[in-house]
């Protein structure tokens, strides 16, 4: 009898902890919180947080907005379990996120059948939209994203090695993942049809250290490559960078690669190895674009001790561009948002945003980047 | 080419036999396997970190620095595999043979996680205490650092022969490898020679994981499961409790790697793939390892 007496009493208590709190609403942040890709999933969360708080502050909704930061590791299982996690939770009305094309993909499934919106402020594989138009694909069309994809990103660096470095023959690594693969095939596509000729291509490991032998193979290399154009995130770029030189591999033996391996982490890795290495980022830095000179201040201003990384303002204009829609949806009510997202037209740090019928962005910008690691930044390459 | 591969293999395999060294010390001894030996690898070279970054202007650059990591390193890595050993192994030395095995397990993924939430969840720089300089012999390119790793693993691998053949504890550990019971009614005080072998291995996996850092530049929480993992499995190819099949184990299993990316096409991806194969092909003919002798079940 006590027992049960127990259970009515436990029942009553908890129904009183989750009786009516003051309403607050959730746009999940899905990124990487920790492991090597955390810095990056940090800066999206610190972003995404920064949108909510200045709309909270202007009373933008009659109820508080709050941004919940989810970690998946960079790892696609955990990307799954957070996407479930997210699902389930009602307060949630969108997500700001994967970081990795890898973790994006399947992640979106989950939120299909939710349904529940997905904006990306980083996956770059074409698949992560491209998957909604498949015929197995259950849901509506609910993935959107800011950033430009992999076949502008790569076939822009393949027209660069081209033209402006007046390389003729390039090795290609890459690191097998999604993103690292995916962004080395467009580089190769636009290569070859731009002249060009691939030498050799390899794959490596994430988690790999030791590149020495691979190296050593490219540069005795007797068809001679001019340089190494590498898919794939910075640890790898970073050790490739560091054992290139210690092998006496230096510009105009070049190294060109991907979003991925444009982050400040790449210094950390590479120090100053990393000098002169070519990286392609997807739209504009920042610092460089003028319609994000007040998210900058800002930024700054609330996080004075903190880095910002280069994917910060997508997550931003991610959140922005969620935030709309929900007031045009009248309400956090998911299926709503999803429809409003599609009618986007958004002002804000990255100019004009428009979802194309695949989810998106019509803005196809890349900018070439070069390393510079005595100033720890990324230079802009015309 | 040969020559600048060959080059590669040795500092790779260098750095291997002296983690497989830790692995095959312990089962010598107890034939149990420390799978903790990765994270105390680990932790030398966080502590080695730790000492650069805590003292830049003593030890942060030059031989000081250098020197000062090792002493640090492998004494730290050592007492905290004797400390190990006491905790989680010595109390369960009787119970069964599995048991000391769950528990390494567990040691490790505490060790790991510890570091993971209270050190740091990223990649850190490592510093550098030799600057790096390229020399050309022969055709091949030779950096400062891995001379630095080549001459201080056959160092203390020379040390270790030392050790185990020539002095009176090491002709200690030898007998209770023998056979422990027997060396203990000789007066051998089991206990204390066990503990040693912990500190031993422990010190050369301390070593080999300032060797890692200073290789690669960066260390991260998870660093020692991929070369613990290699490590064991170049002990194991050598004759698992065989000091010298260790060393040779970890040059083979170097030298496979380096040769399958460098000239396989293609091969880098297949890398470990091929590495594995034929370690597995040389466990089919010899099933206790290359070096290792066929001991006849104690009854």
């Amino acid at each position: 009898m006590t027992f049960r007496r127990a259970l009515v009493l436990a029942a009553v208590v908890l129904a009183a902890a989750c009786g009516p709190k003051e309403k607050t609403v959730r746009i999940a942040v899905a990124v990487p919180l920790t492991g090597d890709m955390g810095t990056e999933g940090q800066g999206l969360r610190r972003a995404v947080e920064l949108a909510v708080e200045e709309a909270n502050a202007a009373k933008r909704f009659p109820y508080k907005l709050e941004a919940a930061p989810y970690d998946d590791r960079a790892d696609p299982k955990e990307a799954v379990n957070v996407a479930n996690l997210v699902v389930s939770d009602p307060r949630v009305v969108a997500v700001v996120g994967h970081y990795n094309s890898g973790c994006a993909t399947p992640a979106a499934k989950v939120y299909a059948r939710a349904p529940i919106a997905m904006v990306s402020p980083a996956a770059t594989n074409p698949e992560v939209t491209a998957q909604q138009n498949s015929k197995d694909w259950m849901g509506p069309r609910m993935v959107f994203r800011v950033v430009p994809t992999d076949d502008v990103q790569g076939s822009y660096a393949a027209t660069f090695a081209l033209k402006k470095l007046g390389k003729k023959r390039m090795t290609i690594l890459h690191d097998k993942s999604p993103y690292g693969q995916g962004l080395a095939e467009e580089f190769k596509k636009a290569f070859l049809a731009g002249g060009g000729k691939i030498v050799s291509e390899d794959g490596v490991s994430v988690g790999d250290k030791d590149f020495k032998a691979l190296l050593t193979k490219i540069r005795n290399d007797p068809a001679k490559p001019e340089g190494v154009y590498f898919g794939g995130l910075y640890t790898e770029a970073g050790l490739l960078l560091k054992q290139m030189r210690e092998l006496g591999m230096k510009p105009p033996f070049d190294f060109i690669s991907g979003d991925g391996s444009m982050t400040f982490g790449l210094f950390d890795v590479a120090g100053d190895s990393a000098d002169g290495a070519y990286l392609s980022i997807v739209g504009v830095p920042a610092d460089e674009l003028p319609s994000a000179k007040k998210f900058v201040e800002a930024y700054k201003a609330r996080f004075p001790n903190d880095e910002r990384k280069p994917f910060d303002h997508f997550g931003y204009e991610a959140a922005n561009i969620i935030m709309a829609a929900i007031e045009r949806a009248g309400g956090p009510d998911r299926e709503k948002v999803i429809a409003e997202l599609k009618k986007t037209k958004h002002e804000g740090v990255l100019g004009t945003t428009v979802f194309d019928d695949k989810g998106d962005t019509t803005s196809k910008i890349v900018t070439m980047t070069r390393a510079a690691s005595k100033k720890r930044a990324f230079d802009s390459v015309r | 080419m040969l020559i600048q591969q060959l080059v590669n293999g040795l500092t790779l395999g260098a750095i291997y036999s002296l983690i497989a060294l830790g692995y095959t010390l312990v089962y010598g001894i107890l034939t149990m396997i420390n799978f903790a030996h990765s994270e105390v690898l680990m932790l030398g070279s966080f502590m080695a970190l730790g000492l650069a970054v805590l003292l830049p202007s003593a030890f942060g650059t030059g031989a000081m620095g250098l020197v000062g990591m090792f002493v640090l390193a492998m004494t730290g890595a050592g007492l905290i595999n004797v400390i190990i050993e006491r905790l989680a192994y010595r109390p369960l030395r009787h119970i069964s043979r599995l048991a000391p095995l769950i528990s390494a397990i567990g040691v490790s993924i505490i060790l790991q996680n510890g570091v993971f939430i209270w050190v740091s969840t990223q990649s850190l720089r490592f510093p550098e205490p030799v600057a790096i300089t390229q020399v050309e012999v022969l055709g091949a390119t030779i950096s400062s650092l891995q001379l630095v790793i080549l001459v201080s693993a056959l160092l203390l691998m020379a040390l270790l022969h030392f050790f185990v053949e020539h002095t009176k504890l090491g002709k200690a550990m030898r007998a209770c490898s023998d056979d422990i019971q027997t060396a203990g009614l000789m007066g051998i005080n089991a206990d204390y020679i066990i503990a040693l072998t912990f500190f031993v291995g422990g010190a050369l996996g301390g070593a080999a994981g300032v060797l890692y850092g200073m290789n690669y530049g960066s260390i991260k929480y998870n660093l020692g499961f991929l070369p613990g993992a290699k490590a064991f499995t170049a002990a194991v190819l050598g004759g698992i409790g065989n000091i010298r099949g260790a060393v040779l184990g970890g040059f083979i299993l170097g030298f496979l790697e380096v040769l399958a990316s460098g000239y396989i096409p293609n091969g880098a991806q297949w890398r470990d793939v091929i590495a594995f194969t034929v370690l597995m092909i040389v466990l089919l003919v010899r099933p206790s390892g290359l070096l290792g002798e066929k001991i006849a079940e104690k009854v």
